[in-house]
């Protein structure tokens, strides 16, 4: 358990920079959530209409299909360097782009970040499955006699990190994380660790994810992903007819800083991290503990860490991505939490709007928490009809609620039984 | 070296030069149809002004000279210079070596090595 922090280490959220399936900024993101506006596109991997994975939630005026990048596009508004480009994988072009915004966001220049020992940058991704395929393709075609000195750096997991370090000057820490759904969430906790413990003073916490054939198809073998042609019914989390997750990409970054920072030079808090927890299920590579073990003890250990009780929480944004197992063991999870401690607080799922991006889900939900704590709003669960039974108890609105929270706290559940949970309180 | 048959044949290969200007594409058949040095030297050119780092001294409106050094006068560091040695690899299905990369100082230098490797491998062309 963290000891609690002097109050100017506290860790704030200064800026958040979203290229995600429901939008490219904070307003557009906004928008969609209270709106209930997914994200999901029809997709056709590898050209074989007979899959049976018809949807994505994909990233708009992007592009970084080719495996070139030459041929990438990106909005004007973005700064990207041909000697950066040329060791980034696609998704580090999202990544990029995310943390430009967090930054514009947060009222700092690229110049501000840069050769500063007290700034980090902890990034999570799964790295690029098309990249590595095509790059290991190319050198055994040449029967190893030749390979692109970049394909190393351009794919491999930690690509964020080499990559987004090297061009944003970071000198405080640079690191990566790796527990598949959980890994972004992994960040975001250590990032508030440093912090706290005074060792750092910002850290910049990205997560992203290409939406790909090479890193979402993969899912469809594990039978995890929905085959569903219709958003509403194929991303429906803690619906009783729910059937797969919908797999997404894009890029989220957050701007953390300790309160000490962001009061010196005058940054807008838009929330607090007021504690985390983590914990891990012991108990199978890929699916979840059946009665959601391992995720309760991490909500638990969030709450202490907080110093919240669960009566405190208003909201929680769930990690629930629409599969049958999943769904389940979360939903019991939060009532051996909630519901048996009488405490009652909404809870949705922004999978339905988003699908789920991996790697990046927990930075992403943890910034849609800080939006709704910073604009008066709860985020409904889109695409729910019929509530699982297993649900009993819990709250679970199918619009966005006008109802401004005051805590807020967000799950990340990975392969492997990794579970990180994040509580958040409203800033200012 | 490797025979044409057996490079990757999959229609989503990226063209090494599919974003490079018209009159590089030209120079690029050019050379290929007549083995004309001149035209493969402006193909040589604009690859290296291609991988140029933008914080290079080097003013993108001048045509780069022969004389110019990759690292100290244009800002390429060894990465740089084994990424543009690889595009030619990968562009006219040669391999070469590290020790040849080091040696290469100059853009002249380079399109002279270039020139030569391609000599060797297609005295005919």
């Amino acid at each position: 358990m963290n000891p609690a922090p002097p109050a100017a280490r506290r860790p704030v959220v200064t800026g958040l920079g979203f290229i995600t399936p429901i939008g490219n900024d904070r307003t557009a993101v906004a928008a969609s959530l209270r709106a209930g506006r997914h994200g999901l596109a029809p997709v056709e991997f590898l050209g074989n209409p007979a899959l049976p994975v018809k949807l994505a939630g994909t990233v708009r005026e992007f592009d970084v299909s080719s495996t070139n990048s030459r041929d990438w596009t990106w909005p004007a508004r973005y700064d990207i360097p041909r000697e950066t480009l040329r060791g980034l994988a696609p998704h580090g072009v999202f990544a990029l782009c995310a943390i430009e915004q967090a930054l514009a966001d947060a009222a700092l220049a690229p110049a501000a970040i840069a050769h500063q020992s007290d700034t980090g940058l902890f990034c999570a991704s799964a790295g690029s499955a098309r990249m590595l395929h095509f790059h290991l393709g190319q050198m055994d075609a040449a029967r190893g006699e030749r390979g692109n000195p970049m394909g190393v750096v351009s794919s491999i997991c930690g690509t964020l990190n080499f990559n987004l370090g090297a061009h944003f000057h970071i000198t405080g820490a640079v690191c990566g994380f790796v527990s598949a759904c959980a890994s972004s969430s992994h960040a975001l906790g250590h990032a508030c660790d440093e912090i706290r413990l005074g060792r750092l003073r910002r850290v910049i916490v990205v997560g992203a994810e290409e939406h790909n054939a090479e890193t979402i198809l993969p899912f469809a073998a594990m039978r995890a992903l929905s085959a569903q042609s219709e958003p509403a019914l194929a991303s429906c989390p803690f619906d009783a007819a729910r059937n797969g997750f919908v797999g997404a990409g894009g890029a989220v970054a957050l701007v953390i800083e300790s309160a000490e920072l962001a009061q010196q030079r005058g940054a807008p808090v838009l929330a607090e991290i007021a504690g985390w927890g983590q914990s891990a299920d012991g108990h199978s590579v890929a699916m979840s503990h059946p009665e959601g073990a391992g995720l309760r003890l991490a909500m638990q250990r969030a709450l202490a860490d907080a110093g919240t009780a669960a009566g405190e929480i208003d909201y929680v944004n769930a990690h629930a991505t629409s599969t049958p197992v999943g769904d389940r063991a979360e939903a019991l999870a939060l009532r051996a939490v909630f519901a048996e401690a009488g405490a009652r607080p909404r809870v949705s799922s922004t999978k339905g709007l988003t699908g789920h991006p991996l790697s990046m889900a927990g930075a992403m939900e943890a910034a849609f928490c800080t939006l709704a704590l910073a604009e008066g709003f709860i985020p409904g669960n889109a695409h729910l009809r019929t509530p699982d039974p297993v649900c009993e108890g819990l709250d679970l609105p199918r619009e966005t609620l006008a109802v401004a929270p005051r805590l807020v706290l967000n799950n990340s559940s990975g392969f492997g039984g990794s579970n990180v949970c994040h509580v958040l309180r409203r800033g200012g | 070296m490797l025979a044409a048959s057996t490079m990757p044949t999959s229609s989503d290969l990226p063209q090494p030069l599919n974003r490079f200007p018209a009159e590089v594409r030209a120079a690029y058949q050019t050379f290929r149809a007549t083995g004309d040095e001149a035209a493969l030297r402006v193909v040589v050119t604009a690859a290296v002004a291609d991988f140029m780092p933008r914080n290079s001294v080097h003013s993108r409106t001048e045509p780069l000279r022969a004389e110019e050094r990759l690292i100290e006068d244009l800002g390429f560091d060894s990465l740089a210079v084994a990424e543009t040695v690889f595009f030619f690899e990968d562009l006219f299905k040669v391999t070469i070596k590290n020790e040849e990369i080091l040696a290469l100082r100059t853009v002249g230098e380079l399109c002279d090595f270039v020139a030569r490797r391609l000599r060797e491998k297609s005295p005919a062309a």
